[in-house]
């Protein structure tokens, strides 16, 4: 590993410029808030009460690749306050595909730094905190959603029980192939992922992402609905995909919005 | 209704700051209370009482002078 902060570190060593350092916040928002923000600003949807609540906000993202890739961008562009990067991967060339936050002079760099650097000049007001380790339970702490862009169900069924445990609002998420699903999760109030999956599925049944090949596109949209259920979340907008999960699959475009209850032998949420 | 109407200047803004600050001094008001937005002539007379109409409030244009009373 020639450069920790591959592509953009080598930027900053050209004279390219480093982000600056964002001005202490103020009360409402900034003129350059509002000029940053505007086009969201603009929806009938969309206040400043919003915007100022995304501002506040602090978001975990677990997996900094394919699904974590688009959440991670939008988020930071979006105006969330402060972001923690979950990732212990090095970059690989074959990552690049799907992982839009990665470029090649990236390649063996950790992927955390990688993306932190990346959304920093994106967006130098967002506190980046990059996380150079597997997900563990720990890592909840100060946050108020996490969301969950891992690649195998052993994460995803831990970030759910860490999240139920501290009933913090989580986006699951996954994709393989052309397919995936998106599920908002607000622990204690509606079904929780394992509600609706209870059981793994057996090691070795479902093929990993190396195995059965993923197209970039079809992640970049599983992440972007990801990115957008935490925006209503964070926001208080309607219409999240909460009591439900959203199956995808875009060889034929379908997208099946599944409803699920909570469970009462739920061994993650049936207490809360 | 108040009979002092709140008063927003947007002649030095552009489009589609215009009607950013507008819909936020909205957000900020009572419903029934009033606003009067100061704008120059050209694409924000048209598109600011377009857009305060579409999102529900009472609008009058008086030249260059809007009166918006919020939903």
């Amino acid at each position: 590993m020639s450069d920790r902060r591959g592509f953009f570190g080598a930027a900053v060593r050209a004279g390219l410029g480093a982000p600056t350092s964002p001005p202490p916040p103020t009360a409402g928002l900034s003129d350059a808030e509002l000029e940053r923000y505007s086009r969201q600003l603009v929806l009938p949807q969309w206040t400043e009460a919003a915007q100022l609540a995304l501002r506040e906000a602090s978001v975990l993202v677990v997996g900094a690749g394919a699904l974590g890739s688009p959440v991670a961008t939008y988020l930071a562009g979006a105006g969330v306050g402060r972001l923690g990067i979950v990732d212990h991967d090095d970059v690989e060339v074959s990552n690049l595909h799907r992982q839009p936050l990665h470029f090649t002079p990236d390649v063996g760099v950790p992927k955390a730094h990688s993306a932190a650097a990346k959304l920093g000049y994106l967006n130098p007001a967002v506190v980046i905190e990059p996380y150079q380790a597997s997900f563990n339970a720990a890592m909840l702490e100060g946050h108020d959603l996490v969301v969950d862009c891992s690649d195998s169900f052993e994460t995803r069924y831990a970030v759910n029980a860490a999240c139920c445990a501290e009933r913090i609002a989580l986006i699951e998420g996954g994709v393989t192939g052309l397919s995936g699903m998106v599920m908002a999760i607000r622990p204690g109030e509606s079904a929780c992922y394992r509600c609706a999956f209870p059981d793994a599925p057996p090691p070795g049944s479902v093929p990993s992402c190396a195995q059965a090949g993923v197209l970039g596109p079809a992640a970049g949209v599983l992440g972007s609905l990801q990115a957008l259920e935490a925006l209503k979340l964070l926001a208080g907008l309607e219409g999240a995909l909460t009591g439900a999960f959203l199956q995808v699959d875009l060889a034929d475009l379908g997208f099946l919005r599944v409803a699920v209850s909570r469970r009462e032998d739920c061994p993650d949420c049936a207490t809360l | 209704m108040n009979a002092v109407a709140r008063v927003l200047d947007i002649t030095g803004e552009t489009c589609p700051m215009t009607w950013v600050k507008t819909k936020l001094e909205l957000e900020r008001m009572a419903p029934g209370e009033a606003l009067t937005v100061l704008c120059r002539p050209g694409e924000a007379l048209e598109n600011v009482p377009r857009s305060a109409a579409e999102a529900g409030h009472d609008v009058v244009r008086d030249g260059t002078t809007i009166r918006i009373v919020r939903a």
